[in-house]
């Protein structure tokens, strides 16, 4: 353990460093991001002004709120584009490079990542969910968070990203059969907010919505968020942080046998 | 102007060419601002399932409501113009993502033809289409399947002034994108800008009364979007707002103007990678 995160420290440094170069891009990348909760904000404001109930689906409008926001953090908690970086390097050849080194091919990548995402919680991770917690505080007149759900709920957030990575470090190896991976990366993008729950809660969807909540991509953003609400109780909380656990395996094991048999096929012309 | 045309469908052409030989990309981006549209579009389903209007209300008053097919109105609206900007301008996101970054610039100096006009030609972006046609087949659908008491509101003639507005609200888009990407001749990268200024484009797809007095009048004034959509629709929808078409155009031509004036400043200052 102590040699593995001696070995890929300077890859969070160096993905630390390049966020740090990039960081005034990176804000109004987030600014613009955050305007997409504001619009939702609004909507379902208007939404629930609406509605005779004071709450739907089972949702009230602080509930709601609270959704959108923190559904919009640990999305960005989350994300990882692996995929492009794999599919950049099989298409480029410089893959090649990163073979012959004795280092793990996925765990560059991985750690790379998480360097650039220690300076991205800093400025994400605060500001929302203070924003979160005043706003229901304002509207509740109590103090409504509560410290072991927010551990749980990082925890949770932990396992959702590694689930996240290996995703997309297999699909970064369709560009084996695919040339441009912009296209499916759309389609890919869709359907995994829509069936993630980033798009309308599960709940709203009935039977449908309940289904999805055993696929791996509920656990992608859906159980977090739902843990961070408090709308889970214990043995709710246990199953689907195991069911997370459990995608995370099969994932993990998933692109280390793509990885194995790719490489095999992988052709590299020049370099 | 007019070798300016021709030089247009010349660009256009070739951009086709280019495409035939990636069919399959084309199409696989196609497919994905579909299903994007489609999930939106079910999410709005959902939505209204749940409430029988969408209502603005002030001291829990209800003082305007929209129904579903209004909002659907709006939303479809809002995409016609975006779509159509989108299909033949598209370029001058890949001016401020890395063609000045790149040095890439150059090129588009040493030819003799205005610099900005060949950046806006140079790619056309078929994928919009999907774009469009989702936006006139939900103008449409929603219009056909109206109930009675909205459809009769309807005055067809309204559309004629909306249409010739239109080519201002398409210009809206362009001049927000040619003015966001001409930051980068001064800070190499700027498409994170044009990136958020486009953002405020998703609040001009509903009823712009639900926003605060802050929002709606950056929708209207700063970024104006929502002169692109939610005040056209409801001016064919109810005659409401005429004064958005005389101010579209305004505000159309000054955004043009601005933009105009930071793209020659920053093309006088652009200095090449130097690689």
């Amino acid at each position: 353990m102590k040699r593995l995160f001696r070995i890929y420290k300077p890859f969070t440094r160096a993905g630390l460093l390049e966020m740090v170069a990039y960081r005034v891009n990176f804000m109004f990348f987030l600014l613009g991001e955050i305007m997409r909760c504001f619009v939702m904000f609004f909507v379902w404001k208007a939404v629930f002004d609406s509605s005779a109930e004071s709450s739907i689906f089972g949702f009230t409008y602080d509930n709601m709120v609270v959704y959108i926001f923190i559904t919009f953090l640990s999305g960005y908690i989350t994300y990882s584009d692996g995929s492009y970086a794999v599919g950049k390097e099989i298409l480029d050849g410089s893959i090649a490079m990163r073979m012959i080194k004795p280092v793990d091919f996925d765990m560059c990548f991985l750690f790379q990542e998480l360097g650039g995402k220690i300076l991205q919680l800093l400025i994400v991770f605060l500001p929302i969910t203070v924003g979160v917690e005043a706003f229901r505080w304002i509207s509740n007149g109590a103090f409504m968070l509560n410290v072991p759900m927010l551990l749980l709920f990082v925890l949770s957030l932990l396992l959702a990203y590694g689930i996240n990575f290996f995703f997309n470090v297999i699909y970064g190896f369709l560009a084996f059969y695919l040339k441009n991976l912009w296209g499916t990366g759309i389609i890919k993008e869709v359907i995994v907010n829509f069936l993630s729950g980033a798009t309308v809660p599960l709940a709203f969807m009935g039977a449908f919505g309940q289904v999805l909540g055993y696929l791996p991509f509920a656990s992608l953003s859906y159980t977090p968020v739902m843990i961070y609400m408090g709308m889970y109780d214990v043995p709710q909380i246990v199953f689907y942080m195991s069911l997370q656990l459990l995608w995370l395996v099969i994932f993990a094991v998933a692109s280390k046998l793509i990885l194995r048999s790719a490489m095999k096929r992988l052709v590299v012309h020049g370099g | 102007m007019m070798r300016y045309f021709r030089m247009h469908k010349v660009f256009i052409k070739q951009d086709l060419k280019k495409l035939m030989e990636y069919k399959v990309d084309f199409l696989l981006g196609a497919v994905g601002f579909l299903l994007e549209q489609a999930v939106q579009l079910l999410c709005l389903g959902i939505i209204f399932s749940a409430i029988p209007a969408l209502c603005y209300t002030e001291n829990g008053v209800v003082v305007d409501s929209w129904s579903f097919h209004e909002v659907l109105f709006i939303y479809g609206f809002s995409l016609i113009p975006k779509g159509i900007d989108h299909l033949f301008f598209d370029n001058l996101w890949s001016l401020g993502y890395w063609i000045v970054d790149k040095g890439d610039f150059d090129k588009y100096l040493t030819r003799p033809i205005n610099s900005w006009f060949y950046v806006l030609c140079e790619k056309f972006c078929v994928d919009a289409l999907g774009e469009f046609i989702i936006g006139v087949a939900l103008v449409i659908y929603s219009t056909l399947s109206m109930p009675e008491n909205i459809a009769s509101g309807i005055l067809w003639w309204r559309v004629l002034p909306v249409i010739a507005v239109m080519p201002f609200a398409i210009m809206i888009f362009t001049s927000v994108k040619t003015a966001t990407a001409a930051i980068s001749f001064w800070t190499k990268r700027s498409g994170h800008i044009t990136h958020m200024c486009y953002m405020t484009n998703d609040f001009a797809k509903y009823p712009a009364k639900i926003y605060n007095a802050f929002i709606k009048s950056v929708i209207t004034y700063i970024i104006p979007f929502a002169l692109t959509a939610y005040y056209p629709a409801i001016f064919i929808l109810r005659g409401e707002a005429p004064w958005s078409l005389p101010v579209t155009v305004l505000v159309s031509v000054l955004l043009f103007i601005i933009s105009q004036f930071i793209w020659h400043k920053g093309v006088s200052s652009y200095e090449s990678a130097g690689s």
